[in-house]
């Protein structure tokens, strides 16, 4: 196997001046995205990489977004679209103390204050533009034309100002400290804001995922560039935009504890990062408490952690629902009974990258570290969407920004198509058939998903046997729909479940394997810098 | 491995994934007249096809054309037999979305085709140039535009018209190459604007020998019988049944005004526009104001447009100019019949007809820019006059799509693909010693380029804003007097290139 790309980092740790011209004259790497910006590989023309980039990646998600979304046409509840737009209706028409407290059936809100911020902003603005959209209790289940293209905007216009900043700044300072040629740090850009989930998520099943995502990974922007209670701030209000990223909180806690331990003890740099959370999660409910009284906060918090939910809501492919047909989890045992084992379990999940961090607390570690400690939760945890697989997902794919090489890409690619092919009973609900089936075979196509396979036998059969899967289901559903199997609707569910749990497993486990390779890695060699 | 990234075969799946994703998008009036042309073919006998007129959106364009909707129709009925039924006015049930696109994508391979000929027969030292010329058309905004999101199946008609072109540039294959053009001229006769460089460029390098005297009989047989066997394939029956007049008055409907819909960027555009201003300086010239016309002008929508100062147009008029600028190219080609001269008339063809037509519609701005975009490399200079055509061609569509979804993929895809192929063109093309660029063409094209940023802001965004639904013309009249003034610009700078050269 040849790497272009490694050759070219060995030769300019020698001599980094020549390789400069030399990286220029380097073949396409062998699959159809670096094709694309092979072009722009010239010094002339490299400052075309991130304008191009950036308005592909915009005709995407609006191309995306012309399609339907989750909810709609579909009373009496509709859907997540639903579910955002009337919480701009509330926090635009009710004073903050009935924020929390409004109607709970009705979609009540149950993301902490900065989606209600958020919200109450994106519903000022269109209200100005339209106050029809968001009028109270008249505008609910609206599915006016104008408005969904008010929501998409407003959807593309949130990423842009964090998801894709923090992307950009990442691929730039994680593909410098890594020798990727900037070549290959366009192409890295390039496959991690194509990446199909995220994309159909929020533009197309319609959320605001990217605006937690784009603050988490702001942190991790700042802590690779070594600016950590900036890091810490951002991580508190990714938070605090949807509890969700408490599936990277015990990561990055590792981490910064490390950072506080080694190389030697370091008291005022804990207190300081203990001080900078508790400061930003104050101000963040500040408003809260302030507009709407101190009781607001507890509520707040109280709708934010459902515990009173169950173990699951939809399939998903996680540990509990995969081994549901083995054992009847929420037939046996009682609700407090499986929160303590979920508790427990996700806590040895999540063990082991943490302990890795804590005790290796390097900048190259974070996204592998972040994505084992997600999947984790991912798999063991209360109240998991399938949606969540965003979350182990996109830090998974930013080690695309490290390297390059056919493996990762390989490895990378297949966990987006799996994670697509997981999503697929919810975005079927959400009549996105179309925008599934050409995103997920286009990202496939882009990252070689077709030409190469891993370097490992394992891998291989890991691969190919999925994709086989995969097809299979597909095609059964598609043919037997109406046929015999008409009296099993949920068949389809449950073998996308079970193939997609699979898959995860071995998704999980290569990244901890990754991770556990990468943080001995460094000990061997002599640091870097 | 492809000699060249990314390759055509790569740039036609991802564009192909990204055309799929605009199934749902808006959809013009030219949907339900496929759909209706669908019906028509398939339920009806051929007598009858072109007096069918249940719908508005009559059969208006030539037997070709129509064989190819019977032929489409076939597959069609496997989709949704529901569209087949001339009756089912403005019928677009999923499965007839789904299969009317399709349609246009899987037709359109022709152009891919013709676009990787015209590669494979281009000179060795300008394959690569060749290459990106050939990316540029297959990504155009035009098709995106004019062919995916408003509906129309230009894709695989230039696909011909191309390979025609390609054809011609070796001598042996122009024969080939005039059946082709025959062929497309029965397929959709808005080509007859590009026919005359064609009877020229044949009949002086394939019918007559170096000297004029020397006719070579059997190069004249062979063309003019097969062109009267395609045309009689074509028109033949109808001709037999006697409905000539019929079929004449749906292909040439001279009843239509001089401007159609939403001024195409041509001259008239220009005169329309000093016409309105001339309305508010000519009571202090002492000019007399034609009163009727104060009404008509302003709606600048559909219908016929009078004037209030200057002097009336007739399509007689326009004809004239017409053929007479076409006529200054054509004594060009006729002293020089080599292939590029030859591209260079057909260029100019297009140009005279699109800028001095009688009823020209914006679409047709694809029969100048496609011809020049196969010359726009051949130096820098041709690059130059090429640059204003680009940007001005392309916005001049906007009006197509007026819905507000549509907004933002029709300006980030057309800024897009102009920042990446002006770019890329530029760093292909190659040098001209300095005296002879013309600094005036440069200044002029960065000038214009960077005019078009506020224009677009205003025509899209700020004019609602400030007027509401009122003056609906003016955005549309300041985006066609401006795109006019870039088509009239690279116009004149190619007229000097190829009258000089």
């Amino acid at each position: 196997m040849s790497l272009p790309q490694q050759g070219a980092s060995k030769q300019r740790t020698k001599k980094p001046k020549a390789t400069r011209s030399v990286s220029f004259s380097l073949p396409a790497l062998p699959f159809p995205l670096a094709s694309f910006l092979h072009p722009l590989r010239s010094a002339s023309s490299q400052w075309l990489v991130l304008p191009v980039l950036l308005m592909v990646s915009i005709l995407f998600r609006w191309a995306v977004g012309l399609g339907s979304y989750s909810g709609m046409a579909a009373p009496p509840m509709h859907g997540d679209f639903e579910a955002q737009r009337h919480w701009m209706e509330i926090t635009t028409n009710l004073p903050t103390k009935e924020w929390y407290w409004h109607d709970l059936e009705w979609w009540g809100l149950d993301y902490p204050p900065l989606t209600a911020y958020h919200s109450r902003l994106l519903g000022v603005i269109g209200g100005m533009i339209n106050p029809d959209w968001f009028a109270l209790f008249d505008s609910r289940g609206s599915d006016d034309v104008a408005l969904k293209t008010f929501m998409r905007a407003t959807a593309l216009a949130s990423e842009l100002l964090t998801y894709v900043p923090a992307v950009v700044i990442f691929v730039r300072v994680f593909g410098r400290q890594a020798d990727l040629s900037k070549y290959d740090k366009g192409v890295a850009l390039a496959a991690i804001l194509m990446q199909p989930t995220l994309m159909i998520i929020d533009h197309g099943h319609f959320q605001y995922n990217s605006v937690m995502l784009g603050f988490a990974l702001l942190a991790v922007d700042c802590f690779i560039t070594d600016h950590i209670y900036w890091g810490s701030f951002f991580f508190v209000l990714s938070l605090s935009f949807k509890q969700m990223a408490l599936y990277y909180a015990p990561a990055i806690f590792a981490y910064l504890l490390g950072l506080c331990v080694h190389p030697n003890i370091n008291v005022p740099r804990l207190v300081l990062l203990g001080a900078t959370v508790i400061v930003t999660f104050s101000l963040v409910f500040a408003p809260l408490a302030v507009f709407g009284g101190r009781e607001q906060v507890a509520q707040c918090l109280f709708r934010v952690f459902p515990f009173a939910r169950g173990l699951w809501e939809d399939k998903v492919a996680n540990f509990w629902c995969a081994t549901n047909i083995l054992v009847k989890f929420r037939e046996r045992f009682d609700s407090g009974m499986l929160q303590k084992a979920s508790l427990v379990t996700t806590s040895v999940a999540i063990l082991p990258p943490c302990l890795i961090l804590f005790f290796n607390p390097q900048k190259r570690l974070l996204p592998l570290g972040l994505a084992a400690c997600a999947w984790g939760f991912f798999m063991f945890s209360f109240q998991v969407h399938e949606k969540s697989v965003l979350l182990p997902l996109v830090p998974t794919t930013l080690v695309l920004a490290g390297s390059l090489d056919k493996n990762t890409v390989s490895w990378v690619s297949w966990m987006n198509n799996v994670a697509m092919f997981s999503m697929w009973p919810l975005l079927r609900r959400d009549g996105l058939q179309l925008q599934y089936t050409v995103l997920t075979l286009l990202y496939a196509w882009l990252m070689g998903t077709f030409e190469h396979l891993p370097k490992h036998w394992f891998g291989k059969l890991v691969h190919v046997g999925s994709y086989i899967a995969i097809l299979v289901t597909h095609l059964a559903e598609a043919f037997f729909f109406k046929g015999p199997l008409r009296e099993y609707p949920d068949l389809w569910v449950v073998a996308n479940v079970e193939i997609s749990f699979g898959c995860f497993t071995v998704a999980w486990m290569w990244v901890l394997w990754r991770l556990w390779k990468e943080s001995r890695k460094g000990r061997k060699k002599p640091k870097r810098e | 491995m492809d000699k060249f990234h990314p390759s055509l075969r790569e740039c036609i799946i991802a564009a192909t994934a990204f055309k799929l994703l605009l199934f749902p998008a808006y959809k013009s009036t030219d949907f339900e007249v496929h759909r209706n042309w669908l019906a028509i073919t398939h339920s009806l006998p051929v007598k009858e096809w072109y007096y069918e007129k249940t719908s508005e959106w009559t059969l208006d364009y030539p037997p070709f054309f129509a064989a190819f909707e019977w032929v489409l129709s076939h597959v069609a009925q496997f989709f949704d037999p529901a569209m087949l039924d001339v009756r089912n006015l403005e019928y677009d049930s999923v499965q007839t979305v789904y299969f009317q696109r399709l349609s246009v994508m899987f037709t359109e391979l022709l152009l891919v085709y013709a676009l990787q000929k015209f590669i494979n027969t281009s000179p060795e030292s300008s394959k690569r140039s060749a290459h990106a010329v050939a990316l540029s058309i297959l990504l155009s905004p035009g098709f995106l535009i004019i062919d995916h999101i408003h509906f129309q199946y230009n894709g695989f008609l230039y696909g011909i018209l191309i390979l025609s072109i390609t054809l011609a540039r070796s001598p042996s294959a122009r024969l080939y190459s005039g059946f082709l053009f025959a062929a497309l001229l029965c397929f959709k006769h808005i080509y007859l604007y590009l026919a005359p460089a064609y009877f020229v460029f044949l009949l002086r390098a394939y019918c007559l020998g170096d000297s004029i005297f020397q006719i070579r009989f059997a190069n004249v047989i062979k063309l003019g019988a097969g062109i009267i066997g395609i045309v009689a394939a074509a028109f033949g029956p109808f001709v037999y049944w006697g409905q000539t007049p019929q079929l004449l008055s749906r292909l040439f409907p001279f009843s239509r005004g001089l401007c159609h819909a939403y001024w195409a960027p041509n001259i008239w555009a220009i005169y329309s526009f000093i016409d309105r201003v001339l309305i508010i300086v000519a009571p202090r010239l002492g000019l007399p104001v034609n009163q009727e016309a104060l009404t008509s002008v302003t709606r600048g929508l559909v219908g016929d447009t009078t004037f209030a100062v200057l002097p009336e147009i007739t399509p007689r008029k326009t004809f004239l100019l017409t053929l007479f600028f076409q006529i200054l190219s054509l004594i060009k080609l006729w002293t020089n019949p080599t292939y590029e001269t030859f591209l260079g008339a057909v260029t100019l063809c297009g140009y005279a007809s699109f800028l001095f037509g009688w009823h020209v519609h914006e679409k047709a701005i694809l029969l100048v820019v496609v011809p020049f975009s196969l010359l726009a490399l051949k130096d820098r200079r041709y690059l130059g006059a090429f640059r204003p055509l680009a940007v001005a061609g392309h916005v001049s569509l906007f009006p197509l799509l007026f819905t507000a979804p549509e907004f933002l993929i029709k300006t980030v895809y057309t800024i897009a693909w102009l920042v990446v192929f002006l770019t890329a063109f530029d760093a292909l093309v190659s040098p001209v010693a300095v005296n002879t660029r013309r600094f005036l063409l440069d200044r002029f094209t960065m000038l214009f380029i960077i005019i078009a940023i506020p224009l677009i802001a205003y025509t899209s965004l700020f004019h609602k804003a400030l007027f509401g639904d009122r003056y609906e013309f003016l955005p549309l009249m300041f985006n066609s007097s401006y795109s006019a003034v870039g088509v009239v610009g690279s116009w004149v700078g190619f007229c000097w290139l190829f009258f000089s050269s």
